[in-house]
């Protein structure tokens, strides 16, 4: 196979979380943020033979993906954007500095996952695998929206204090 | 009120900001390049936490790869019409269709369809008891030669599923009433902790393995459980391509005062189940009024077969406890879960 299409998809495979949640900062909606980055993944390997190696990967991959979002929101004549530009540029840098270790904590989120209460571990089903919003699941388990949001709050500080603590005794172990 | 700004992060995730809210959080965010990171290194878990619930779940059964589509630029694009001969281009199409499974990829022009299905698993979660007729339309046997098994070995025949009556209610709870070619009832059930079988002869056969008793049902082997309404609808989600359009709806129909519309899925290939599925449900409520499956495998047949849905009604509360389909007196036995 072609060396430098194998080269594209494994910087591609590196730089993906990062873009993913790039992507997923600005559009809001899994499904939408799927089919953007699906886009981008496809544009990226594109036009890989353009990427300079003096830059870093994840940052050329960013600026792609920032085209691509305005791409597929004027197609779909949507306009869901929260944030203005001045806001996404802020948001491209920070995800840009993002370190490598930073997302390889993450890989200890299944862990934490099998250790959550059964009704939190429902809401984070009813949130991200069915992808239903605070009102919706709030219909579905009897509470308030509102109660639902800060319960869902309360699962991600879990979820942040358990992954950390887990790469915190890994790093010690290695 | 104040509201800090890991509430602001979480609510923007989550949809529930006002207008007022998200522009406080697009100025905290645009203030200092260290709130950014935070927004950034909060959005990370986000994302990842969707990665890993879609993603865990879809990885059981299908292949995506052979449905994934490539853009008709990627296929025309320099790179590969100049520097690659045809077996890169195969070798490219299958890296990048297994790199897009891996990375659990939607199909761009089903988004709205997706989102519909979503308002009728909401409804299913909801705790309302439903009832449903089963009516096998056709059945279909494969033409392979069998070789028969020897007399003593042969189970006895599963109780038809045509006219049996299905009642279900969220958490895994249901209540299958069936007869046997005797005319004798058979009954099968959960209560969402443990699954039970009652034949008019022998014992009340109790499980702890809520699946138990499935085994002699349709659809349990491709995660499309007739007992599960709300499991099966989450297959679909994963392994069937939706034609319905909300923009352009392929059918309305009026049931019962029911506005009803109809919404087709049809298996991608390589993944398991009936060849497709038809749901009419109701369009204020989501709630699903019948259901059709074509070419349901059963053991060696394939069977069409509908769900239609005949009550609302509340049941009593302990309806899908075995004691409340047997006389006190049955022996009882415990069988081993899987």
């Amino acid at each position: 196979m072609d060396e430098q299409f194998q080269q594209a998809i494994r910087y591609w495979t590196l730089a993906q979380p990062v873009v993913s949640a790039y992507v997923a900062s600005v559009v809001r909606d899994f499904r939408d943020r799927d089919d953007v980055l699906q886009a981008i993944s496809v544009a990226v390997l594109e036009s890989f033979s353009s990427y300079d190696p003096a830059r870093p990967f994840t940052a050329w991959a960013i600026g792609i993906a920032r085209n691509q979002i305005g791409t597929y929101l004027r197609e779909r004549k949507r306009n869901r954007l929260v944030f203005g530009a001045e806001t996404i540029d802020m948001l491209a840098v920070a995800f840009e500095q993002i370190e490598p270790e930073q997302t390889r904590q993450l890989d200890f989120l299944q862990e934490c996952l099998a250790k959550l209460e059964r009704r939190a571990r429902q809401l984070c089903d009813l949130r991200y695998r069915n992808d239903l919003m605070p009102a919706d699941i709030a219909s579905v388990l009897d509470m308030t929206p509102n109660t639902v949001a800060k319960a869902l709050q309360r699962i991600r500080d879990q979820l942040r204090q358990c992954v950390e603590r887990h790469a915190a005794l890994d790093g010690g172990q290695t | 009120m104040m509201i800090s700004p890991r509430e602001l992060i979480d609510g923007y995730f989550d949809d529930v900001l006002t207008a007022d809210q998200q522009e406080i959080l697009s100025d905290w965010i645009k203030l200092d390049p260290e709130h950014a990171r935070l927004f950034a290194h909060a959005t990370l878990l986000h994302d990842r936490l969707r990665n890993a619930l879609a993603i865990g779940e879809s990885s059981a059964v299908i292949d995506q790869s052979a449905s994934i589509k490539m853009p008709r630029a990627w296929l025309e694009s320099s790179l590969l019409t100049t520097t690659l001969g045809r077996t890169a281009v195969a070798a490219t199409v299958l890296i990048v269709g297994l790199a897009t499974m891996w990375f659990n990829f939607g199909t761009p022009t089903a988004s709205a369809a997706f989102r519909e299905l979503d308002r009728i698993i909401v409804n299913s979660l909801r705790s309302k008891d439903r009832t449903y007729e089963i009516v096998v339309e056709d059945i279909a046997t494969e033409r392979r030669a069998k070789r028969s098994p020897r007399p003593e070995m042969q189970r006895p025949p599963k109780p038809p599923l045509d006219g049996a009556t299905l009642y279900v209610r969220s958490g895994n709870q249901f209540v299958l009433l069936r007869k046997t070619l005797e005319g004798l009832p058979f009954v099968t059930g959960s209560n969402g902790q443990q699954s039970w079988a009652i034949n008019a002869r022998g014992p009340v056969r109790i499980s702890s393995d809520i699946h138990h008793f499935d085994h002699d049902l349709p659809g349990h082997e491709t995660s499309i459980p007739l007992t599960n309404l709300h499991e099966g609808l989450q297959q679909l989600k994963r392994a069937y391509d939706l034609t319905f359009s909300a923009l352009g709806p392929e059918e309305y129909l009026a049931e019962d005062g029911h506005e009803a519309r109809l919404l087709v899925a049809v298996k991608k290939p390589k993944a398991r189940g009936p060849q497709r599925v038809e749901i009419v449900y109701d369009l204020n409520s989501g709630g699903i009024l019948n259901m059709r499956f074509v070419q349901m495998p059963y053991g060696p047949d394939r069977l069409d077969l509908r769900l239609s849905l005949i009550s609302e009604e509340e049941l009593p509360s302990d309806f899908f406890d075995h004691t409340s389909h047997h006389v006190p007196d049955r022996k009882i036995e415990m069988e081993n879960g899987r």
